[in-house]
């Protein structure tokens, strides 16, 4: 009878501090997070200029935003950048983490602290850092190619709306490269070493073993990395802003910096939150779509 | 030279370039800092005479300028202020629910998870809008602690994420015997949980440090007072506010990423494994 009723008090006594503890985190995320989402969504269906009038337009601005081609230039932007920061960031972090792996590589360590160094820094820095590099006038680029006598090739870098998205791309990848790398490395370390040395015996090289034994088994990892990859350049926009603010033109222009100009510069508060649903539908499709792609074989191994 | 030569085959060259190429890239890593560095130290008509070469005197006048004609340090406590008091509510809030989500199986236990989960994968940037009208309906906008609404709310994902799965790891049955003993529920937690998840804490906190640090969006949006002005921020006003004085903006810059760097440097090994954690896992 004590023993029951001692339990009965613990039972109460526990879901309240389930309860407290859950509460704090609860409230803030779903305020901060979640009511957004539904305020963007009411937004959308008004004609908004900031101020006191605000008409009911209904599911037009979605309309118009389907046939918006800025918009979606901005989009195909970020789509570009992506392909390049995957190819550029993975791709170079793999092989950068093969020869890291490979026994003649000197200052191992000290490479891979110095190669993360720049994903711990600002957007804004690099921004701002390679907007250095790339001024014509006093840019280390074009420095360089005059102080070896190729002043032709000095160009104004970032005013070239045909190369932006490519020059623009440069940094992004720059700065994450070190950051794939580590992922990259930590997948490396957990094949056994043993393998490799079967196929050293069998007279592999080591690019054979990099490609045929290596790619294969961190196969997973890849994929994570893919992933985080093209989540985050959904999402560019300190770059971009401090580089070329979307220009020359809108030619670099990215889809979070065109929310942002719609909001803040046009002042079309209606018309930007139709534009956040989208960009919320898009990013959750591409990551979903992707993350759906990479998790099903993976599972499928493990079983 | 003492030592017997090395017989030269046709693997030392690309050996060599295999390093070669690794020694180019770490040194493009640091090498920015570098050159901010030497730049920071020149004066204007010195940077554009040439911006390669060595400064002529070691000239700390941008610096002092930024002391004294900038609101640098300004924005550096403001931005310190934010980091600081975000993580640590971050580290206690997530803690709290982690710990809960992990260890009690109740009624709605996997809706709340998956509920947070779904954040890491909302655009932060579909939220400017939204939040920039809220905050400023709801007058939270343009105060000191406006900032650490966002950074904590998005901070919580990730780290409810890594707490609950390393508190799953912990054996039961020290908080069993402290029951026993007497303790209550948050006693139980406090006193013998929390130490014991130390690590992953830090982890977290590393982790949130940086991105907090480093944010800019809604600093740029949900701040528009000068006195509250972020890092990130205030070092893109300096292209505006002033005639770009490149010298100066880059020992600005310098500045700003001084006690960063210095952190990085002396515990990379530890933030390195903490934000590669993170990453993997979300």
């Amino acid at each position: 009878m004590k023993k029951s009723k001692k339990q009965y008090a613990m039972k109460s006594d526990i879901k309240w501090g389930i309860i407290i503890c859950l509460l704090p985190a609860l409230l803030i995320y779903t305020y901060v997070v979640v009511v957004p989402i539904f305020k963007a969504f009411y937004l959308s269906l008004y004609n908004w200029s900031g101020g006191a009038k605000m008409s009911f337009v209904g599911l037009k601005n979605y309309s118009i935003l389907l046939k918006d081609t800025a918009f979606w230039d901005s989009f195909a932007n970020n789509i570009w950048i992506t392909i390049l920061c995957v190819i550029g960031q993975i791709g170079i972090a793999f092989i950068f983490s093969a020869l890291l792996s490979a026994r003649f590589m000197k200052l191992k360590s000290i490479h891979r602290v110095v190669a993360y160094f720049p994903s711990t820094i600002s957007a804004v820095v690099v921004g701002f850092v390679w907007m250095f590099i790339f001024n014509y006038d006093y840019g280390l680029i074009n420095s360089l190619l005059r102080a070896v006598g190729l002043d032709k090739l000095a160009s104004a870098w970032l005013d070239n709306p045909a190369t932006i998205i490519l020059i623009v791309s440069i940094p992004l990848i720059w700065q994450y490269i070190g950051y794939y790398m580590v992922i990259i490395m930590a997948a490396m370390t957990s094949i056994d070493t043993s393998i490799y040395e079967v196929a050293e015996i069998d007279g592999a090289s080591g690019i054979q073993r990099a490609l045929k034994i290596t790619l294969p088994l961190i196969k997973s990892s890849l994929l994570v990395a893919t992933m985080l990859c093209i989540a985050g350049n959904m999402k560019i926009f300190d770059h971009i802003y401090v580089m070329t603010n979307g220009g020359p033109g809108t030619s670099s222009m990215v889809m979070a910096l065109d929310v942002y100009k719609t909001t803040f510069i046009k002042n079309r508060f209606g018309y930007a939150s139709a534009m956040s649903i989208a960009i919320l539908i898009l990013s959750l499709l591409l990551v979903g779509g992707v993350r759906l792609l990479v998790m099903r074989p993976w599972k499928k191994e493990e079983n | 030279m003492k030592k017997p030569k090395k017989v030269v085959t046709w693997k030392s060259i690309p050996r060599f370039f295999a390093n070669l190429i690794m020694i180019l890239f770490s040194v493009s890593c640091v090498f920015p800092i570098i050159w901010l560095f030497g730049s920071s130290l020149k004066t204007e008509s010195e940077f554009m005479q040439s911006s390669m070469a060595l400064p002529a005197a070691f000239n700390l006048k941008n610096y002092i300028s930024i002391f004294t004609e900038t609101k640098m340090l300004l924005y550096m406590l403001n931005s310190f202020r934010n980091t600081v008091i975000s993580v640590a509510i971050i580290v206690v809030v997530s803690f709290l629910a982690a710990y809960v989500l992990s260890r009690y199986r109740f009624r709605g236990r996997n809706a709340i998870y998956n509920y947070f989960m779904l954040g890491m994968l909302i655009p932060i940037h579909a939220l400017l809008v939204p939040m920039y009208v809220q905050f400023k309906q709801a007058g939270l906008a343009n105060h000191w602690y406006t900032l650490l609404f966002p950074y904590i709310a998005f901070g919580l994902p990730i780290s409810i994420m890594l707490i609950e799965s390393y508190v799953a790891s912990i054996p039961k049955e020290l908080e069993e015997a402290a029951a026993i003993d007497g303790c209550g529920f948050f006693k139980t937690i406090f006193k013998v949980v929390f130490p014991l998840t130390g690590p992953i804490l830090a982890t977290v906190a590393i982790i949130q440090f940086f991105a907090v640090w480093n944010e800019f969006s809604f600093a740029l949006i949900l701040v528009s007072k000068e006195i509250l002005r972020t890092v990130p921020v205030g070092l893109t006003m300096f292209k505006g506010a002033y005639t770009v004085d490149y010298p100066r903006m880059m020992a600005g810059i310098l500045f700003t990423m001084f006690p960063v760097m210095l952190l990085y440097f002396a515990f990379s090994k530890r933030i390195i494994e903490s934000m590669v954690a993170g990453a993997v896992k979300g």
